[in-house]
């Protein structure tokens, strides 16, 4: 059977085989690599359908892909085959106010449904750095989070229903527009998550959240990270739960400065922001709260001033990650070992040990992250001319992960585990793994699904 | 219009990549050249994908390939030894330089400039559009991107080309599209011009800008060389030009002893002596790339508008304006492409406004092209208006 033109008859002109647009999509953000044999930009449920099934029959390989900003290899095709582009669906099909909830295609970018909502006063909350890029169903797909699931939760918190192509084609739902459901196994969180590799999302119902009335930002600063750690675990305790709570650690805080010298930071220190929501009082009460519980251990504490003040340090912050070649254009951030997460008590000794790897392996790094969650982002950077730091590079990071591990943390918090972290799922979980690869091989029996990814 | 290119000519060259059949490019057999361009510009790139959301043309095509990470990818893959082929024409070619992905990437890459360093070292191994060659062979030999025969100067009269101050502090630079195209345009910028001692070049010809962003850089070293001596002949210190194309050529490509100034610069550094009475009329200015984002021209056509009547500004400005699709060769490459992003670029005008003016001949032609109801005018137009 000629693949290509049974492709063909169910995409027409939205397949390439082509060299160089296959490179293009042989990668994502990470460093995996692994080239299709076929891509093809679907328009609808139906024609994934056809395709997943020409696939089954076949077993070809496929891989959903939505913006490819993934950090892990999950887009990546590692075992060749069909890349499913599902960019180019992405409809907003309906924005129910009354049930609180948006029906979406999954190629919807988060920023373009959140531009949708403001003039109906609501939100949807999970918000990657990369929000002006990745897609719905890349969050649903890898969970992914961001700065404000502190308070508001992850995608899986907010995804009612899914319309999923399964691995012969077979098109199901797996919730309802109900809010609640005692009514067989929950389908929809089993999907959440999964990387592709049990279905192909092809519609979402998701909820949504009234924009809080206000937002407070507390920037303060500590002469280590360590402290700025123990100071995320005081304000906790004591009962402040910010919309966010980021860590700049010293050299992101210099990148930053860097990217946008405007931008009203402090000039030294490891820099700690929280946010805080709500109604103005109460959002002012809690800046209160945190700056009480701050002050013996800052070096500063200043509470921005201006809606734009806020604004811009969130903006810098969301491309942070990439930023460091302006510090110093030698230099490359690679993500690897990106994502770890800690329990909240564990982070002063997570902030540590990062820093010790940074030192043993002699690789200067960013730390940075959503430390409200336990979740730090150690951006490792290096010459990617030179040899020897790429080598130190995964060394490195390996480590980060063990350190996670032993922690009682995770390898990935938000970014998801793709190929990239694949070996250390059986670490990580023990036993567990082989429930996960039951429920595989249940639900995609010939392995098609997005193969070599989650340590399946 | 004898020597654009025939839509249907240009067509094959906007398909994707698997159906060129081979012969749409003069790939030079057996002529293998090591790929050169700066790697430590490709590797800034991270793939983060910030680009992905700003790209207009990946906007209208929607695949990787024509977004600013898929080229950086393909050129990265060339730099890593894979051959140069037609292949890679489709996402290389169709890139209009506009600027906007250098503007948002957090890592500080330039790919414009690395784009344009791939398509001269791609140039080098023979592989190149049937468009490029076309345009090629048109400054080369005519020294205009148009091929045009006729005078570039065919705008003045006999007596009124006779009497050009041989000598002069200023040159207007005309180009070839105010030349050949907007020949109007030419004659009211050199109207408002004149009374500040202002000559033309006896032998102008193009600016070499076509041929910079598609490559031909030993080409454009001659035609520059061409322009900088008539330009040594009249002894100006001070060039002007109206086209945004021309004006980042001369300021960033030629030798920097060239005083380069657009046309709204000198405007508005000359309001007072330039005597404007107000017009009851609002506007809205679209903001050329090759002006605006790439020379942080921003202020000044803005001065000059208000100086005259109201400005109402488009939805995305300044740095964050959209390409009007005609830069970077992609215009006559791939003119479906560069239509459509005509055509949004023209759905961010606001409502309520007479006209839509800009400083660039190649975007009033390209969004005139797109239709729609407002009316685009260059902003020598609304002056004139304003002096009349």
């Amino acid at each position: 059977m000629d693949i290509t033109e049974e492709l063909r008859k169910i995409v027409g002109e939205r397949l390439s085989v082509s060299p160089s647009e296959l490179y293009c999509y042989s990668s994502d953000a990470s460093q995996v690599k692994g080239m299709p044999d076929f891509v093809v930009r679907p328009k609808s449920t139906d024609e994934v359908s056809r395709i997943v099934r020409l696939a089954y029959e076949n077993e070809i390989p496929v891989t959903a892909r939505g913006a490819g900003t993934g950090l892990a290899g999950g887009a990546v095709p590692v075992s060749g085959g069909i890349v499913l582009d599902m960019s180019g669906m992405n409809r907003i099909l309906e924005i129910d106010i009354d049930n609180i909830q948006v029906v979406v295609e999954p190629g919807v970018i988060q920023d373009a449904l959140n531009n949708a909502l403001k003039s109906y006063g609501f939100f949807f909350p999970p918000n990657p750095g990369s929000s002006a890029m990745c897609t719905l169903g890349g969050m649903i797909a890898y969970n992914a989070s961001g700065m404000r699931c502190v308070k508001y939760g992850t995608t899986r918190n907010y995804v009612r229903d899914l319309e999923v192509v399964l691995a012969d084609g077979t098109v199901i739902h797996t919730g309802s527009k109900m809010l609640k459901s005692a009514a067989g196994y929950d389908l929809t969180q089993l999907i959440v998550g999964s990387e592709g590799t049990l279905g192909i999302v092809t519609k979402a119902i998701l909820k949504i959240a009234p924009l809080p009335k206000t937002r407070k930002l507390v920037i303060t600063s500590f002469r280590s990270a360590e402290i700025a750690g123990e100071a995320v675990v005081k304000t906790f305790s004591s009962g402040v739960t910010p919309s966010a709570c980021e860590i700049l650690d010293r050299v992101s805080l210099q990148v930053l400065k860097r990217y946008d010298p405007k931008l009203v930071l402090p000039s030294e220190g490891d820099v700690i922001l929280f946010e805080v929501d709500g109604t103005e009082n109460s959002a002012r009460e809690a800046a209160e709260q945190i700056i009480e519980v701050c002050s013996p251990l800052a070096i500063s504490i200043k509470l921005a001033e201006s809606v734009k003040e806020m604004a811009d340090i969130w903006a810098a912050r969301k491309l942070v990650g990439a930023a460091v070649s302006r510090l110093d254009p030698t230099k490359s951030r690679i993500y690897v070992g990106e994502d770890v997460g800690v329990p909240i008590k564990k982070i002063p000794e997570l902030l540590r040990k990062a820093q010790e790897i940074s030192e043993k392996f002699n690789l200067p790094a960013m730390k940075y992250g959503h430390i409200g969650d336990g979740n730090l982002h150690l951006a490792l950077f290096i010459d990617v001319l030179n040899k020897d730091e790429w080598d130190r590079l995964y060394r490195a990071a390996d480590l980060i992960h063990r350190t996670a591990i032993e922690l009682g943390g995770t390898v990935s918090s938000e970014h998801g585990v793709g190929a990239a972290r694949a070996e250390y799922m059986e670490v990580q979980w023990g036993p567990a793994i082989e429930v996960m690869r039951a429920i595989k091989k249940a639900l995609d029996p010939k392995g098609i699904l997005n193969p070599g990814k989650l340590g399946l | 219009m004898k020597n654009e290119v025939k839509k249907d000519e240009v067509k094959k060259e906007t398909r994707r990549a698997e159906e060129l059949k081979g012969n749409e490019t003069c790939e030079k057999k057996g002529k293998e050249l090591p790929f050169e361009v700066d790697r430590r510009s490709v590797y800034k790139c991270v793939q983060c994908g910030t680009c992905r959301s700003v790209c207009p043309v990946f906007d209208v095509v929607g695949w990787e390939s024509a977004n600013t990470r898929g080229r950086m990818l393909i050129i990265k893959s060339l730099l890593e030894g894979r051959p140069p082929s037609a292949d890679v024409l489709p996402s290389l070619a169709s890139c209009t330089t506009c600027g906007i992905c250098a503007a948002k990437c957090p890592a500080g890459a330039n790919p414009p400039e690395v784009v344009e360093a791939a398509r001269a070292q791609l140039v080098k191994c023979g592989v190149i559009t049937e468009a490029q060659e076309k345009l090629k062979t048109a400054v080369t030999t005519s020294g205009n991107s148009f091929g045009e025969t006729k005078s570039r100067l065919h705008w003045l009269s006999d007596n009124e080309r006779s009497k050009l101050p041989e000598k002069a502090d200023y040159v207007y630079f005309v180009g070839c599209f105010d030349s050949y195209r907007y020949p109007e345009f030419a004659k009211k910028t050199f109207e408002v011009l004149q009374q500040f001692g202002v000559t033309l070049l006896p032998d102008e010809q193009c600016c070499a800008s076509p041929l910079l962003r598609t490559g031909f850089r030993e080409d454009a070293a001659k035609i520059m060389e061409h322009n900088l001596e008539q330009i040594r002949k009249v002894g100006a210190h001070t060039i002007i030009t109206g086209c945004a194309g021309c004006y980042t050529t001369l300021k960033n490509n030629y030798p920097e002893e060239l005083r380069v100034i657009s046309l709204p610069e000198f405007l508005a550094e000359h309001l007072e002596e330039l005597n404007l009475k107000r017009l009851d009329l609002t506007v809205a200015y679209h903001d050329p790339c090759h002006l605006g984002r790439h020379n942080k021209v921003y202020d000044a056509p803005r001065k000059v508008i208000q100086a005259i009547c109201t400005l109402k500004e488009m939805k995305n400005i300044k740095e964050n304006s959209r390409c009007c699709g005609g830069g970077g060769g992609v215009r006559i490459g791939y003119p479906d492409i560069s239509l459509e992003l005509a055509k949004k670029r023209i759905e961010d005008v606001p409502e309520g406004v007479d006209y839509l003016v800009t400083s660039c001949p190649l975007c009033v032609r390209n969004l005139r092209d797109a239709g729609g109801d407002i009316e685009i005018i260059d902003i020598v137009e609304l002056v004139v208006m304003a002096m009349e």
